[in-house]
């Protein structure tokens, strides 16, 4: 991977690069941290013409490494204002790098209101007219751009990040051509959506696998690597049986699982919208158990969910959807989340924003708590662009102040996810700290934090979850720039030699002697560039805090959460 | 005799089926100074197939004797929700 695109939106033009010096050994979320660091003032307007927006396979994306086909994308975010890397499956970031492109960075802003569509070939560049794309929703403009080029990678927004709302999402097409992948939290989809992008379609016809430094070596490397995940329980058998949804029940009976817009820890209905459940559920539709969300993956958490007749309804279905359309608003109905999600793909929307969203919308009145049939009325009015949709499509801190809510769980602007910082506190040092906003995948603490499995850190308590929430955000930074799945880190954990057998796949490849002390030294830098933008952008410290409803005791363990400003202060404070 | 509310999830709900028990919200009733490993044994399961157990919402002790109220849930291995051991987790790690 060695040239770099860089495509003009205002002018519809387009060059080659060699990255510099700086940028050639940076892969995923590494790259694309350090050029918006280097090329964006950060204080720019996220939707103004001063925005990049990159994407950039992860080091190890097409040399087929196992679960190595992950994308990163990275922009000012016009959700959070701050620095923003987005991870997501699909069929895109293998093509990229089969192309020999290290990134494909999207620049300006028209001046007019045409639309464009951006094809990527093996030589090529081309910026055409979305023609009768505009306006319409992922899922048609999926089908409609693979019945014109055939299975392609595309990355597209729907009516939401037409619309420029910061809760946009940009969908990927998944190995099936179903929008069922995304790029989903920091509203990426409206600074695609700004730059009057429908879709970039990646069609990476008579490339070639990425060379390889030391073959033998990989094949050798890869061999234990998929053996590895494939041997492990939670990425060989958990994953692929119930998907990550296995997680409701467990989250919900260790007292954690935000209920009513996180204000107890259980959900009296977890059962019937339990990771079992939905297993259960997909076999009896005839649906899809267990898929994967790139070629090449080999734990396969992804599904296809049908409806009651039969019928497709969704993929890629996920704890976090589940929750924030679940237990979050009190839906209790397993379809009516199902469609939530659906309609959350095709308008091309973040499912965990717009859960929380809705419970802000519930908070105010608006629908009401657990009725799943109004809340498929409200989300489908983003779709209509209707004066409530754009509302609702801003996400929960706009909506809660349009309603003058007080009770919005959010840090940066972003939701928080489906774990209570209180009953896990790990995970909450991590919301409050991460350059990202509240974001799990930004440092799992859940489950040394829940199982006590090779760990002992009380989840109810401070103890070392500081620490803890650190090493793990360094940790996740590193596997975002390799491109892998952070799934990776079941078996990376408990293997002996887990981390070893990532770095020997790298040295491999690129003909390097790297360390585990390196990877190690590459996720710190990582955060050191986020950081450091979000610092030019105006963040202080005090912007590294949940909101004062968490101050309140949560049931059922009776737990506030009780971090002081300089306590935090103390979890990316690298010298 | 103590009297608990018993939950088990992912794969075990399955064999408990199979082995006559019931695996969501049931209250049963143990015998005095039972523990979670004798319950675990009482089911017909394999103890190595169980991970780990929360008793009262947390992570608890296979040796844990049962009070009357407790809830008791098991758990198989093949859970997510990543890291386990990540960084410094533990002392030893590899790349603490």
């Amino acid at each position: 991977m060695s040239k770099i695109i860089r495509i003009n939106t205002k002018e519809r033009t387009f060059n080659y690069s060699e990255p510099d010096e700086e940028f050639a050994g940076l892969g995923g979320r590494a790259f694309t941290s350090r050029m918006i660091l280097k090329e964006v003032p950060a204080t720019c307007h996220p939707l103004g013409k001063h925005n990049k927006l990159v994407f950039a396979p992860g080091l190890l994306a097409g040399t087929g490494a196992a679960n190595s086909g992950r994308l990163s994308a990275g922009a000012k975010s016009p959700l959070t204002e701050g620095i923003k890397e987005s991870n997501a499956g699909g069929l895109a970031a293998q093509k990229i790098a089969r192309m020999g492109i290290k990134a494909i960075v999207l620049e300006d802003k028209p001046e007019d209101d045409k639309w464009f569509n951006i094809v990527i070939k093996k030589d090529s560049v081309e910026i055409i007219p979305a023609g009768d794309l505009k306006g319409k929703g992922t899922n048609e403009t999926i089908s409609k751009l693979w019945e014109k080029y055939g299975k392609t990678g595309v990355i597209c927004v729907g009516q939401a990040g037409e619309q420029l709302m910061i809760s946009a999402s940009m969908q990927l097409a998944d190995p099936n051509g179903r929008p069922g992948r995304a790029f989903g939290r920091g509203g990426l989809g409206a600074v695609l959506g700004s730059k009057n992008i429908k879709a970039i379609i990646i069609d990476d016809a008579g490339s070639k696998r990425v060379d390889i430094a030391d073959k033998d070596a990989f094949t050798a490397a890869n061999k234990i690597w998929s053996k590895a995940l494939t041997d492990h329980p939670v990425s060989g058998e958990g994953l692929p049986a119930f998907g990550t949804a296995v997680l409701v029940n467990i989250i919900n009976e260790a007292g954690a699982f935000p209920t009513k817009n996180f204000r107890e820890g259980r959900f009296e209905h977890a059962h019937d919208i339990s990771g079992e459940k939905l297993s259960e559920t997909i076999t009896e539709r005839k649906g899809v158990v267990s898929e994967g969300c790139h070629p090449g993956c080999v734990i396969k958490c992804s599904q296809v969910y049908n409806d009651k007749d039969g019928n497709y309804l969704t993929s890629g279905f996920e704890y976090e959807t589940i929750w924030a359309f679940g237990a979050n608003t009190m839906i209790k109905d397993l379809d009516d989340i199902a469609v939530l999600d659906k309609l959350s793909d095709e308008y091309g929307l973040d499912t965990i924003e717009m859960g929380v969203t809705i419970g802000i919308a519930m908070e105010a009145g608006v629908v009401p708590w657990g009725d799943g049939k109004k809340a498929i009325e409200l989300l489908e009015e983003v779709g209509k662009g209707s004066a409530l949709g754009k509302i609702i499509g801003n996400g929960a801190a706009f909506t809660g102040k349009a309603y003058g809510i007080d009770r919005v769980p959010v840090v940066k602007r972003q939701s928080l996810p489906a774990y209570d910082p209180r009953a896990t506190k790990g995970v909450g040092v991590t919301y409050a700290t991460s350059p990202q906003g509240a974001d799990h995948t930004a440092g799992y603490a859940v489950a040394p934090n829940i199982l006590s499995v090779g760990g002992s850190e009380d989840p109810l308590k401070k103890g070392n979850n500081v620490e803890v929430s650190r090493n793990l955000q360094i940790a996740t930074a590193a596997i975002d720039a390799a491109g892998l799945c952070l799934f990776v880190a079941f078996p990376v954990l408990d293997h002996e030699n887990g981390v070893q057998l990532i770095v020997d796949l790298l040295n491999a490849q690129l003909g390097a002697s790297l360390t585990t002390d390196d990877v190690v030294a590459l996720g710190t830098q990582i955060l050191k560039d986020e950081i450091e933008f979000n610092k030019l952008a105006g963040f202080t410290k005090k912007d590294d805090k949940l909101p004062e409803m968490f101050d309140d005791s949560f049931e059922p363990h009776n737990v506030k959460w009780g971090y002081t400003e300089q306590e935090l202060s103390k979890t990316l404070d690298f010298k | 005799m103590p009297e608990i509310l018993f939950n088990a999830f992912s794969f075990l709900q399955k064999k408990l089926k199979a082995n006559g028990f019931d695996h969501s919200n049931v209250t049963i009733d143990v015998p005095e100074n039972h523990s979670v490993i004798d319950l675990i044994k009482s089911m017909d399961l394999d103890p190595d197939g169980i991970e780990a157990v929360f008793v009262n919402g947390k992570a608890g002790d296979f040796e844990y004797i049962i009070k009357d109220k407790d809830r008791i849930a098991l758990i198989p291995p093949g859970t997510p929700g990543p890291h386990r051991l990540l960084l410094g987790i533990r002392p030893g790690d590899p790349i603490k």
